[in-house]
């Protein structure tokens, strides 16, 4: 499975189920799911350089907000302890339903951020990069010169670092960061310089300007989009759903319909275009079945249970076995990850 | 004209919207609750928000980006961009205390030079940039990318204060204090606090339990407000404190090469390439304009 979009709806497909549902079964299964995904693109060979282990941040966060939610929420019936005296939101009782809650919400903060690790050890960043709409090519160039620029900057640093070392500079307060970071900052502005001057000689740029100030109507288009999103968000708030679905959807129509109008009017060429495949297919068939399975109101599946909360006495959560296998689906891209060559 | 006016409502609108979206907690009234907005929806808030952010960060860059066929502005945006990247790589290197940050420093700089669209382009790429070297990429992302493009895009709105104050002390030896660096550490100083104000809305009703500081839908605007307040106060008041310190000591003690730096640069930028009518005869087209 190769291509950027399939991981992106496979995505969509987790987060939409982890947005709607509290139901910590419904939630372990999902993680379940993304962990075995991101431990089989682990095994094949896919890395990311992460400032903290997704591990830690897990126990974490789930800690951190179990007792965040016991200390400060005080509903519940099944009463652990009592914090006595008169401390302003610590005082009162610790529940087992307000230790379940807080936790709920860590399982779902970890599995957001399971998620896109999953998304980011399938995708290396000249794929996230070519995800950037076509509209937004200078944006996709700008980051794409940040991106390679950046171990470049990194290098440039240490050797900054070390030159000044060598005469004698020491570290002791912030005052000393400034013979570091201004030659890194000049020797930057040097380097765009230079680059800008590259890339006229080469004829970037040369063409039409078509994004810019002439492009009025899509950008009216654009203009009337956004204005429509804030009155349906407003709708929404205020209980009228429907009205407020359907100005909502108009807007991105608009916004979305303008964007590509636009990224149309560009030229665009791939050195070398992602293919479709059967695998590719079949998750994509999935993910949208399983988004499909959440989002409808479909007879049979047992839809009250995505709903579950502690308060006020703690039950065991509902599970219903199709909601459950339908979850199941969101495993095939690890399937496909590990039948396939290593790499 | 007609295309200034355009560019300005689209800022304005999308602008004005994606702080709706941001503040949908506080606007959450009675009647929602009732239909069972709150007790079924409630869940479905943050993404909901991600995608309504999106849309608006996407409407925002698109319009900040139309001058930038211009192969100066790329070339320095994406330099400038990898080298506030890098200081955010080495800040999760080594960590410095609480919520400190070096980023900010030169989206301010940055923005008040060249500025509000290379602002706004400049805030929001370091953040999509260092997600996606760190794998950072996340649904919090278009929320930090427009608070960040935000931060950049309201630094011009500094300049006529700094025009006024200049002009009234005359030059920085009357008082020996450059009040130019004075507005940018205090505007430094104020974003430090309320970019963690506006990034803690994103969680805050998804996170906390259902009492005291914590988000119950519908209660109304100044209830929900006294709690957002508690709840800051309580979980994000010092780290916000540490960055908000870090932001002014940084402008403070290298605000000034840093501008000098970067003004001799928009000068040496200054300059466009002509293109040469086809079957005249070969002479230099390049001038400086600026």
């Amino acid at each position: 499975m190769k291509h950027p979009w399939v991981w992106v709806i496979w995505l969509a497909a987790v987060l939409v189920m982890l947005s709607i549902t509290r139901n910590p079964l419904y939630l372990l299964t999902i993680l379940f799911c993304v962990l075995w995904v991101g431990l089989a693109l682990q095994r094949a060979g896919a890395e990311i350089t992460r400032p903290f282990s997704l591990w830690k941040f897990a126990a974490w966060i789930i800690l951190l907000a179990t007792s965040f939610n016991a200390l400060t929420s005080h509903y519940g019936e099944t009463v652990v302890f009592n914090i006595p005296g008169r401390l302003p939101l610590i005082s009162g009782n610790v529940t087992v339903e307000a230790m379940v809650y807080g936790a709920t919400s860590g399982l779902i903060l970890t599995g957001m951020l399971a998620s896109f690790t999953v998304l980011n050890l399938a995708l290396p960043v000249r794929d996230l990069i070519s995800l950037i709409p076509r509209a937004f090519f200078p944006v996709a160039v700008v980051t794409s010169i940040a991106v390679t620029y950046l171990p470049t900057t990194l290098r440039q640093f240490q050797l900054i670092r070390e030159a000044q070392a060598i005469r004698g500079h020491q570290m002791r307060s912030l005052r000393d960061w400034l013979p570091l970071l201004m030659p890194l900052l000049v020797g930057g502005l040097e380097h765009a310089m230079q680059l800008a001057e590259a890339m006229t000689a080469r004829g970037f740029a040369s063409s039409r300007a078509t994004t810019g100030r002439s492009m009025i109507y899509p950008r009216l288009c654009m203009l009337l989009g956004v204005v429509l999103l804030a009155a349906g968000w407003l709708s929404q708030l205020s209980g009228a759903a429907v009205g407020g679905w359907m100005m909502i959807a108009t807007a991105a129509i608009l916004i979305l319909g303008g964007l590509w109008y636009l990224g149309s009017q560009s030229q665009r060429s791939t050195y070398r275009r992602p293919a479709w495949n059967w695998k590719d297919g079949l998750t994509l068939i999935v993910a949208v079945g399983v988004m499909v399975v959440y989002l409808l109101p479909i007879p049979g599946l047992n839809r009250a249970s995505l709903y579950y909360e502690p308060y006020p006495q703690l039950t065991f959560p509902p599970f219903s076995p199709l909601l459950g296998m339908a979850m199941l689906g969101l495993l095939i891209p690890g399937i496909f990850v590990i039948k396939r060559n290593p790499v | 004209m007609k295309s200034r006016w355009l560019s300005l409502a689209i800022y304005l609108a999308a602008t004005l919207s994606g702080i709706l979206v941001l503040l949908y907690p506080f606007f959450l009234p009675t009647n929602s609750v009732q239909k069972g907005f709150a007790t079924y929806r409630a869940g479905e808030m943050p993404a909901m928000m991600t995608l309504l952010l999106g849309l608006c960060l996407m409407v925002l860059l698109l319009e900040a980006q139309g001058p930038m066929m211009n192969t100066k502005l790329i070339a320095l945006l994406g330099v400038l961009v990898a080298i506030n990247s890098a200081l955010r790589f080495i800040e999760t290197a080594i960590p410095g205390p609480g919520g400190f940050t070096p980023i900010f420093f030169l989206i301010i700089l940055v923005g008040y030079v060249f500025g509000g669209r290379v602002g706004f382009l400049m805030g929001a790429l370091t953040f999509l940039v260092s997600a996606l070297v760190t794998g950072g990429v996340g649904p919090w992302l278009p929320g930090q990318m427009f608070t960040a493009g935000w931060v950049g895009m309201s630094t011009p709105l500094l300049r006529p204060i700094v025009r006024v104050l200049m002009s009234e002390r005359h030059s920085r030896s009357l008082s020996g204090i450059n009040p130019e660096i004075i507005l940018l550490a205090i505007f430094g100083l104020s974003w430090g606090f309320l970019y963690g104000a506006i990034m803690n809305l994103w969680q805050w009703p998804f996170i906390a339990g259902p009492q005291g500081q914590s988000w119950v839908a519908g209660i109304g605007f100044s209830e929900t407000l006294q709690r957002y307040l508690a709840f800051y106060l309580v979980t994000s008041l010092v780290w916000d404190a540490i960055a908000a310190t870090g932001n002014v000591l940084l402008i403070a003690f290298f605000g000034a090469p840093a501008l000098r730096a970067l003004r001799r640069f928009q000068q040496r930028f200054s300059f466009s390439y002509t293109p040469e009518p086809a079957g005249s005869s070969v002479q230099p087209s390049e001038g400086p304009t600026g």
